[in-house]
């Protein structure tokens, strides 16, 4: 995406927001997974319709997704109201009630148990648990050793344009930033590794990494990923399955 | 979208047992059902929507000439799944894996007494499993004990996620499971598969939480506790658990099916599978009729995994691993002594009825050789 095609109040803008909204099982955007149906704008109102691969989609995956397409399209400066509506799910109606009135998960399923907070945090971990893997290797391959790695701080990277900074006992030791800021932002989104003392890379429970069992940790990781991306081959199939391969669209 | 040959002929007959590497491969497909979706059977908006989700993985990961029309799916009978299964011997053997959804089927989807109906026609060829929910109480403890002695049940199928009134689940490790566990204990049922994989309501904190077998497992080392559909999107949770649970097994049914379409996918779950259970505990199923064993058993044993991922994981899907995850693991969790079943098979009324006197290497097929 990122080409809003010169017009600031086109469609390209409004798919340009979605397109940071994420399917936070998959922890991909739902623009590149081909959730959205549709895109109407009138003045300053615009509507987003869309659908997910089954209409059994966990009601509180569903929530997230359509609340942060709300505000997404909302924080465009032209955009009054955003209106979303899932569509062939079997809480349809409660979810683009609930999100439109401004309801509360919480209001619009009282019978859960739960909220959808603590959900967010937990799916928000796996991708802290994912990314953690590159970041790590990327080090690893800079020629640090599991014991340098596990004992840096938050406070000894640094980020600049393109590289990553890392202070070893007065060196510095320079490596590509990518993987580092993906992992910082995923490890920030679930809370961790916030503060300048805190262990830069931790366990899947978020405790301190042991270096003869950085490797278990990093498999881990591994096992993480594998779990997100056959989860997305499911979701995947089940969106084709539904709509076809040219997506609800067509 | 019907393949007229799947049911009427089948396009390849197997005239052998499956080989890999000239060594034959005993098949127990480890999760099959027999249900019921019929309208006049649904009660409930629910059961016609579980339907239909099942309909989009059976076409979402089945190839395009062996999908089914919704109204075969709907509802095959007892005839077709038998002849699906070892008319054409994709299976030598199948385990039954209820799932009664009471609330949404007037008869239940498919129920022990559902199942019951083909199991006790072929019993040489059928395991049979029960099924119980704590949440019956008093009521459902002596409803496993009828199913014991009616049935001799060797293992449960468990739906922790099936809501009921007001409750939205159980958890395994509950006291009132633990005391169902222990009565499955006492009656000799050991074997436990749990359903954890994509979720039947709209669940939350339960959506991706199989944590509840680590306890239960630990606190039951007695018995075998079956993870189907691989804790499926919760593979990671999973997999660490049974890392460190002996008696924890994974079973295939869903993560099978990635093989169509998606084998790079399929390669990945297995190399974690047998990089963290071992090649001991992994368990194939079809889960059919979501997908046909027909077509899938051969599509499971020709799969192989990249260079790149048998070096990452350092594991292959050679011979030896395919005998044992297509049959020898659940032969040994449901005491089946493979050599002589396939003696029993060369005159049973399975081989008979479809001919397959050659495929077990009877004396019929002896002499065609």
């Amino acid at each position: 995406m990122g080409d809003s095609g010169g017009d600031p109040r086109g469609t390209p803008a409004v798919r340009d927001r979605l397109d940071r909204v994420e399917d936070p099982e998959l922890a991909r955007s739902i623009v590149e997974l081909d959730y959205i149906d549709a895109i109407e704008i009138d003045g300053g109102r615009v509507e987003v319709r869309f659908t997910l691969p089954t209409a059994w989609c966990s009601p509180a995956f569903a929530w997230m997704m359509a609340t942060d397409a709300r505000d997404e399209v909302e924080a465009l400066d032209w955009v009054r109201e955003a209106r979303i509506e899932l569509c062939d799910h079997m809480h349809e109606t409660e979810v683009t009630t609930g999100v439109n009135a401004r309801d509360t998960f919480g209001e619009t399923f009282p019978d859960a148990d739960g909220g959808v907070a603590e959900v967010r945090a937990a799916i928000a971990d796996k991708a802290r648990v994912s990314t953690q893997r590159e970041a790590i290797d990327a080090l690893l391959d800079a020629g640090l050793d599991p014991e340098q790695v596990v004992a840096l701080k938050r406070s000894d990277v640094d980020i600049a344009g393109e590289e990553a900074y890392v202070s070893l006992d007065g060196l510095s030791v320079v490596v590509d930033a990518d993987p580092i800021d993906d992992y910082l932002d995923r490890a920030a989104e679930s809370r961790h590794v916030t503060e300048p003392e805190d262990a830069l890379f931790l366990t899947p429970e978020g405790e301190q990494i042991e270096a003869d069992r950085l490797d278990l940790v990093q498999k881990r990781s591994r096992l993480a990923t594998v779990n997100m991306g056959g989860q997305g081959a499911v979701c995947d199939a089940l969106h084709r399955a539904r709509h076809g391969p040219e997506g609800p669209g067509a | 979208m019907i393949n007229p040959h799947s049911y009427v002929l089948p396009c390849i007959i197997r005239t052998r047992m499956y080989e890999k590497d000239g060594e034959e491969i005993f098949v127990i497909d480890g999760h099959v059902h027999l249900w019921d979706a019929r309208q006049e059977n649904i009660i409930h908006e629910g059961g016609e929507q579980f339907l239909q989700c099942f309909y989009d993985y059976h076409t979402g990961f089945t190839p395009e000439e062996e999908q089914w029309d919704i109204d075969e799916y709907r509802h095959y009978g007892a005839d077709r799944m038998t002849e699906d299964l070892f008319g054409n011997a994709a299976a030598d053997m199948a385990i039954f894996q209820p799932s009664y959804l009471s609330d949404f089927y007037d008869e239940g989807f498919n129920t022990t007494e559902q199942n019951a109906e083909l199991a006790e026609e072929y019993p040489e060829r059928f395991v049979l499993n029960g099924s119980f929910d704590p949440r019956d109480g008093e009521e459902g403890l002596r409803y496993l004990e009828h199913l014991k002695e009616e049935y001799d049940i060797p293992g449960v199928k468990l739906y922790t996620a099936e809501w009921r009134d007001d409750s939205k689940g159980w958890r395994l490790d509950s006291d009132d499971a633990f005391k169902f566990l222990e009565k499955c204990s006492e009656l000799g049922i050991e074997n436990i598969n749990a359903h954890k994989g994509p979720t039947i309501r709209p669940l939350n904190r339960d959506a991706f939480d199989v944590k509840d077998i680590d306890d239960a497992a630990s606190s039951f080392p007695e018995l075998n506790f079956i993870v189907n559909h691989v804790g499926l999107p919760r593979l990671d949770d999973f997999c660490w658990i049974a890392a460190q649970e002996p008696n924890v097994y994974g079973g295939l049914a869903v993560a099978s099916a990635m093989s169509t379409h998606r084998e790079r996918k399929f390669g990945e779950i297995m190399g974690e599978l047998l990089f963290w259970l071992g090649e001991d505990r992994v368990l194939f199923g079809s889960d059919y009729a979501l997908w046909n064993p027909d077509w899938l058993v051969e599509q499971v044993i020709n799969a192989e995994l990249t260079d790149e991922q048998k070096d990452e994981y350092g594991v292959e899907l050679d011979v030896d691993t395919m005998k044992k995850i297509m049959g020898e693991n659940a032969a040994e969790l449901y005491d089946i002594d493979i050599e002589e079943k396939k003696r029993q098979f060369r005159d049973d009324d399975i081989t008979e009825r479809f001919d397959l006197e050659s495929h077990y290497g009877g004396d019929a097929g002896a002499r065609a050789d």
